[in-house]
């Protein structure tokens, strides 16, 4: 039992007086102390290291993550974007345990959060950006990166169904050669990409759709260990079995089935190698299915600005596939999407497509678009 | 009285036999496929009943702890709002003028979707305490609340003030009192309403409880782990999780069944 009586009554007492509540909003804590000094000890101890964390400037990485992880501020939004979170703090001796964040960075502005999850193209932006959307921290934030700490886990790929590749080879290799010709061109033109994407239906400003195309652009070129990168969508074979290695250690199944089936996968389960190694040097026939569709992960943004240039410029034409793209976003999966058969292509991360063989489907990866992860986590200095 | 012992065996069949067979019906159509090919689904989206119970057997100390959390939100909520609603529609049947165009305004919050009222309420109650897992069930706690008052102060008005023709007149012949008339008149008229909003406001209040944990910062909950696992592609488990949050509602709302037949067969 998680709650004393006395945290009840406090609660009770505190719902009462619901209306004053609301209306002081400055300190944070203040109404709280009532409620925390019932639940003791656990308080007492949060509210020794958020304090200390207050002293700043000498503070190493390894002192940062501690200090948050006992304070319960270590952000993160869930819903299978926590694993590389749970290594890290894993690494430093933590509970594997985050504080739900929203879809922005309000939680980290306010400092209910710490150390935010963030993705450099994204939500670091807008900590960062001053533009539409953005909260203006500048320099005045810095990050811990997933790569340097060596817990990284590869994110976006391309993906399909085992089945939908084996009965479609060249549609699947039409498809990735147009989509990588694609990624090196938005690559190469990060920012007529951006432009492209706002045009196709942004769901931000063109300002962030800029500084995320460059940032996507520093995914698709670097490798976890800093290295550079010039295939596009090359499955590098290393990164993919630590990413493998870590989602088995980290994915918490409580279906036990599926928990059996996690632990005997391997790579050959998940990707495939040869579709992608064919495509790069252009060796396909004629697409047996034209029509195709791909699933992104998320809202229309320069994420996935490759499939958007690759339309725009009448590369999936050339190879005689006409493609629509689906935009994802919320609680859309786009791992049952494509496994239904609802569309033929996906954007997904490496450790979701993991657990959703786990859980029995039988998806293929075809192509890696991200080489390093783009997770960080934020804080201010 | 041979007449009057079948219809009333007819009734017993009627209310019971006949939704065992239909549930019986469904499970088998479920656990053979039947339903899978009706519903042109397949056994990943929809696992067989073998399948999810087994889910359940095997982390029942996982899900208690998660039932748990939601059940105290939504019972909590509950009475809280129940409580509120209640004296709001006192305050309406007392004070008529501006009673019905409060209690209009109250109404309304029936009518703000739980997905918007969820995470407003969640930002809004973040001073609340430095703990997570404090404020979290404070915020749902009060999304539930805002629910339920509204069902109860709707209802509890029309039992306040819809009496029985002449017994207001009556009272008054009585020379009796304002507070006379609310124990022994306009209470006691409004008990049966009480539960009809409490048969609305105990599923709403479960449901409430479910939705709002998608919002909240502290991860726990049913409704939570139904999210997390559908999104994971952890079909099974959902739907191991979706069956407890059914069965919290059904024993949530039996309870209530039960409570209502003691008070009204008392009140006989």
């Amino acid at each position: 039992m998680r709650f004393s009586k006395k945290t009840m009554a406090a609660m009770l007492a505190a719902a009462m007086i619901v209306s004053a509540v609301s209306a002081c909003g400055s300190s944070s804590g203040s109404t709280g102390t009532t409620a925390a000094a019932a639940t003791s000890a656990a308080a007492t101890t949060a509210a020794a290291t958020a304090g200390s964390s207050d002293s700043g400037a000498a503070m190493s990485d390894s002192d940062r993550i501690i200090a948050a992880a006992q304070a319960g501020k270590v952000g993160n939004w869930g819903l299978g974007n926590e694993y590389e979170i749970f290594a890290l703090l894993t690494k430093y001796g933590q509970e594997n345990k985050f504080l739900s964040q929203a879809f922005d960075m309000d939680g980290f502005d306010d400092d209910s959060i710490t150390l935010a999850s963030a993705m450099t193209y994204n939500e670091l932006g807008l900590v960062k950006n001053s533009y539409e959307g953005g909260y203006g921290y500048g320099d005045t934030v810095d990050i811990i990166d997933m790569n340097n700490e060596g817990v990284a886990m590869l994110e976006d790929n391309l993906f399909t169904t085992k089945a939908f590749a084996e009965a479609n080879p060249n549609t699947v290799k039409a498809f990735v050669s147009a989509s990588m010709k694609g990624w090196k061109y938005a690559c190469e033109n990060p920012e007529e990409a951006a432009q492209i994407v706002f045009e196709a239906g942004s769901s931000v400003s063109s300002d962030h759709q800029a500084y995320m195309a460059s940032e996507v652009k520093k995914l698709c070129e670097t490798d976890t260990n800093g290295n550079k990168v010039t295939d596009y969508g090359k499955m590098d074979e290393n990164a993919m079995q630590q990413t493998l290695d870590l989602a088995k250690q980290y994915i918490k199944l409580d279906d036990s089935t599926a928990a059996e089936k996690l632990k005997s996968l391997t790579l050959d389960d998940i990707r495939s190698t040869a579709y992608w190694t064919d495509a790069s040097v252009g060796k396909f026939d004629a697409p047996e299915k034209k029509d195709v569709s791909i699933q992104l992960k998320w809202l229309p943004q320069a994420q996935f600005m490759g499939y958007f240039v690759a339309k725009a410029k009448g590369y999936y034409d050339e190879v005689g596939l006409n493609v629509t793209i689906v935009s994802g976003g919320g609680d859309i999966g786009e791992t049952t999407a494509v496994n239904n058969g609802t569309v033929d292509f996906g954007v997904t991360w490496v450790s979701n497509l993991i657990s959703a063989n786990a859980g029995g489907m039988d998806l293929l990866e075809i192509a890696q678009v991200y080489q390093r992860s783009g997770l960080v986590l934020v804080y201010k200095k | 009285m041979a007449v009057k012992s079948i219809s009333k065996r007819r009734s017993a069949v009627q209310s019971v036999v006949l939704p065992l067979i239909f549930g019986a019906a469904l499970i088998t159509a479920w656990q053979t496929g039947l339903l899978h090919i009706l519903l042109n689904t397949d056994e990943y989206v929809l696992p067989y009943p073998t399948r999810i119970i087994t889910i359940i057997s095997e982390n029942t100390d996982k899900i208690m702890v998660n039932v748990w959390a939601s059940v105290q939100v939504a019972v909590l909520g509950l009475l809280l709002g129940s409580l509120l609603g209640y004296l709001i529609a006192i305050f309406a049947a007392t004070f008529p003028k501006f009673g019905s165009g409060g209690l209009t305004i109250v109404s309304a919050f029936n009518a703000i979707p739980i997905v918007a009222l969820a995470p407003v309420i969640i930002n809004w109650t973040k001073d609340v305490s430095s703990e997570a897992e404090v404020r979290s069930t404070f915020a749902k706690i009060i999304v539930v609340t805002v629910v339920s008052m509204a069902s109860m102060s709707v209802n509890a008005y029309r039992g306040l003030t819809e009496l029985p023709v002449f017994s207001d007149d009556l009272m008054k012949t009585y020379a009796a009192g304002r507070l006379t008339e609310f124990t022994k008149l306009r209470l006691p008229n409004s008990v049966p309403y009480i539960f009809t909003a409490l048969r609305v406001s105990v599923p709403g209040s479960v449901i409430s409880a479910l939705v709002s944990e998608y919002f909240a910062e502290y991860v726990i909950g049913v409704g939570r782990q139904i999210r997390e696992n559908i999104l994971i592609a952890q079909y099974s488990t959902a739907w191991a999780y979706i069956v407890t949050a059914c069965i919290v509602g059904i024993v949530m709302y039996a309870i209530l069944m039960v409570i209502e037949a003691l008070v009204m067969k008392k009140r006989k």
